[in-house]
C-alpha cells in the first residue's frame, strides 16, 4: 500500500519510533539490562545520562531505563489489544448495523449513542472503578486484575467510537451501484460484506485505529495517575504517577514516561493523519 | 412546520439516550461485586443493613432501584454522601463543585479560541510559508502531550521553581478576583494546549478551501484589502465550523478537567468524582455521572440547534438525513 521511502522524513522517523516502541514490548525481556523492579542502592535519583544509567534513576534507586522498557510494554499492549477489539468489535457492530439498516441499525445506533453520551474518560474511569472494585478493601488487587480491567474499559469505550465511523462509512459505500449490481448477480450478504464493504471501509477504519491509540495510550495513563490504573511504575501512566511524586528534586523521573509517551501519540498521530489524507480529498489538498 | 418535527424527534431521541445512559450506570453500580450496606455500615447490626438497603431500594432488583433513584433524581435528590460521622448531600457537593469546572472549561474554551484564532488566520494567509510551517508543526507536537503532562510540568516550572503562581486549590471571586485567576492560570493553560492545536489547524484548514472560492477571487479582484477579505470573507463561514468543533470538544475536556482537577485540586466535577472512587461512594458517582452526560447530551443538542440558526446550510442538511 506504501512505500517506506515515498513517506516524508517526519513520517518515517515517526515508523521508526514505532517499531523501536513495537521491539521494546516484544522482546523487553530479553534484553540485556536489569529487571526494572531491581534496586540500586548506592544510584538513588541519578540524572540521566550517568555512567550505568544512561535514563538516570529514580529516588527509590529504579533505573529508569528498564522502567520504561518495561513500561512500553504493559502500555503498548494494553493500547493495541483495547484497539484491537474495540476496532472488530465496533466495526463488525457498525457494519451490521448500516447493512441490515431497520430495527437493527436503531437498536445499535441508540446503544453508540448511549456510549458516546459519557464523556471518554469518565466512562472509561466509571468502568474501571466498578470493575476493580475488591470485595475486601484492604487486600491489593492484583496486577493482572486490573490489566484485564483496564482492556475491558478502554474496549467498551472505543467500541461507540469506531462503531459509528464503521456504520458511517459503511452506509456511504452499501448505496453505491457495484453494491446493487453484486445483489442482482445474486451474491450473498455476507459475501458482499467481505468483498465489497470490507474492503473499502478498512483503509478509514486504519487511519482511526491510529488515531485510537494514541487516545488509548493518553487515557491508560490519566487511569493511572488518577490511581485506578496501573500502579507503581508498571506502565508509563504508572511511572507519571511516580514521577509526580518528587516533581521538585527528580523531574527526569517524570520527563522520561512523558517524553516517550508524548513522541509515541506524536507518532500514531502523524501516521492516522498521513493515511487520513490519502483518503480525504479535500484534506490532501491542502 | 416540517422543522419542528424533526427537532421534536431529537428532542425525543435525545431523552431515550439519557434514560438509557443513567439505567446503565445504575446497573453498572448494581454489579459492584461488594455489598453497598457494608461498606457504608460497616460496623453495624444487619437490621441496620436491611434499612439502608430498602432507603435507597437496593432490595428491589435492578430496575426498581433505578426508578427509586429517577424518581428521587428529578426532584432535585442524588442521594448521600457517607461519612464516618454523617452524611452530606450529593446534589450539595455537586452544587458548590459545578460552577468551579464550568468557569474551567468556559475560561479555557476562550483561552483557547483566542489563540487559535489569530493563529490559524495567520498560517492560512500564509500557507505553506514559514510562519505557517513553524506554527503548525509546533502546534502538531502540542497537541500530542497529553493535558496532565503539560499541567505537571507547569508545576515544575512556574509553581514550583518560579513559585510564581500557587499550585494547588480553589479561590472564589469573594476571596478577590487575582485571586481567583491565579488559581485558574495553570489548570486553563494545561487544558488549552491541545485545544488550541486542533482549532488552529481545523481553521487553517477551513480558510484555505475557503479562499479558493470563486467569492474570494471576485472580491480581490474588486481590490479589496487583504486583511477585509480574510476576516469578513473568509473567516466568517470558516467560523461556523471552529465553534462547531469547540462545542463537540467539549467532551474530551470535561475528560481531561478530571485529571487536571486532581492534579490541581480545584475541587470541581471532576474532582468529586475522583473522591468519590476513593472513597467508594457509589451513589454519588452515579449521580455525578449522571448530571455530566445529562450536560454533555444537551449542550450538544443546543449547539445543534444554534448551528442551524447561525448556518442554514448544516440545517437542510441535517434534515435530510
Amino acid at each position: 500500500m506504501f512505500k517506506f521511502k515515498e513517506l516524508s522524513k517526519p513520517t518515517q522517523l515517526c515508523v521508526a519510533w514505532l517499531g523501536l516502541m513495537m521491539f521494546f514490548a516484544l522482546f523487553g525481556p530479553f534484553l540485556p539490562i536489569e529487571n526494572w523492579t531491581f534496586v540500586y542502592e548506592d544510584d538513588l535519583g541519578v540524572t540521566p545520562f550517568s555512567p550505568g544509567h544512561i535514563l538516570g534513576t529514580d529516588n527509590n534507586g529504579y533505573d529508569l531505563l528498564s522502567s520504561v522498557i518495561s513500561g512500553t510494554r504493559m502500555s503498548v499492549f494494553i493500547a493495541v489489544t483495547a484497539v484491537g477489539l474495540g476496532g472488530l468489535i465496533g466495526s463488525a457492530l457498525g457494519i451490521t448495523a448500516a447493512f441490515v439498516r431497520g430495527k437493527v441499525d436503531l437498536v445499535l445506533s441508540t446503544a453508540f449513542n448511549v456510549g458516546l453520551a459519557i464523556p471518554n474518560l469518565v466512562l472509561a474511569l466509571a468502568l474501571v472503578s466498578v470493575l476493580a472494585t475488591n470485595v475486601d478493601m484492604t487486600e491489593v488487587v492484583p496486577i493482572w486484575r486490573r490489566v484485564v480491567v483496564l482492556v475491558i474499559s478502554l474496549t467498551i469505550v472505543l467500541i461507540p467510537i469506531l462503531g459509528r465511523i464503521a456504520r458511517g462509512a459503511t452506509l456511504t459505500w452499501s448505496g453505491r451501484e457495484f453494491v446493487t449490481a453484486a445483489r442482482s448477480m445474486g451474491m450473498r450478504d455476507m459475501q458482499i460484506i467481505r468483498k465489497h464493504i470490507v474492503p473499502n471501509v478498512l483503509p478509514a477504519l486504519i487511519a482511526v485505529a491510529f488515531l485510537a491509540f494514541g487516545v488509548v495510550i493518553i487515557a491508560e495513563a490519566s487511569l493511572s495517575l488518577l490511581g485506578v490504573g496501573i500502579p507503581d511504575g508498571g506502565s508509563w501512566g504508572g511511572m507519571i504517577a511516580r514521577g509526580r511524586n518528587d516533581l521538585e528534586y527528580s523531574p527526569h523521573v517524570l520527563y522520561i514516561p512523558v517524553i516517550f509517551l508524548a513522541i509515541t501519540v506524536i507518532s500514531t498521530n502523524q501516521i492516522g493523519e498521513v493515511l487520513r489524507g490519502r483518503l480525504d480529498g479535500r484534506e490532501s489538498k491542502v | 412546520m416540517l422543522k419542528y418535527g424533526f427537532w421534536l424527534q431529537r428532542v425525543a431521541q435525545l431523552f431515550v439516550v439519557l434514560l438509557l445512559v443513567t439505567f446503565g450506570v445504575s446497573l453498572l453500580i448494581r454489579i459492584i461485586p461488594v455489598d453497598l450496606a457494608t461498606i457504608v455500615i460497616p460496623v453495624g447490626s444487619e437490621t441496620e443493613r436491611a434499612a439502608f438497603r430498602t432507603s435507597i431500594g437496593l432490595d428491589k432488583g435492578p430496575i426498581g432501584y433505578y426508578l427509586q433513584w429517577l424518581g428521587n433524581f428529578v426532584q432535585g435528590d442524588m442521594g448521600l454522601i457517607y461519612y464516618s460521622g454523617g452524611t452530606e448531600t450529593v446534589s450539595g457537593h455537586l452544587i458548590k463543585a459545578m460552577p468551579r469546572s464550568l468557569l474551567l472549561m468556559a475560561y479555557t474554551q476562550i483561552f483557547a479560541l483566542g489563540i487559535a484564532i489569530p493563529l490559524g488566520v495567520l498560517s492560512a494567509y500564509r500557507a505553506g510559508r514559514r510562519a505557517d510551517r513553524v506554527i503548525s508543526n509546533t502546534l502538531f507536537i502540542f497537541s500530542s502531550i497529553p493535558g496532565f503532562a503539560i499541567g505537571l510540568i507547569l508545576i515544575i516550572f512556574i509553581g514550583t521553581n518560579l513559585a510564581w503562581l500557587p499550585t494547588l486549590g480553589y479561590a472564589t471571586f469573594s476571596e478577590g478576583i487575582w485571586e481567583h485567576f491565579k488559581h485558574m492560570i495553570m489548570p486553563v493553560l494545561s487544558l488549552s494546549f491541545g485545544l488550541i492545536a486542533q482549532y488552529t489547524r481545523l481553521l487553517r484548514a477551513d480558510m484555505i478551501a475557503s479562499l479558493r472560492e470563486d467569492y474570494v477571487t471576485m472580491a480581490m479582484s474588486k481590490g479589496l484589502s487583504d486583511r477585509r477579505i480574510l476576516w469578513r470573507h473568509v473567516f466568517r463561514p470558516s467560523s461556523v465550523t471552529l465553534f462547531t468543533s469547540a462545542a463537540l470538544s467539549m467532551g474530551g475536556l470535561i475528560g481531561g478537567a478530571i485529571v487536571i482537577e486532581s492534579i490541581f485540586a480545584t475541587y470541581g466535577v471532576g474532582f468529586e468524582i475522583f473522591a468519590a472512587i476513593g472513597g467508594r461512594q457509589y451513589i454519588m458517582l452515579q449521580s455525578s455521572v449522571a448530571v455530566i452526560a445529562l450536560f454533555y447530551v444537551f449542550f450538544n443538542l443546543v449547539v445543534d440547534i444554534g448551528s442551524g440558526f447561525v448556518d442554514p446550510r448544516t440545517r437542510d442538511r441535517r434534515s435530510n438525513v
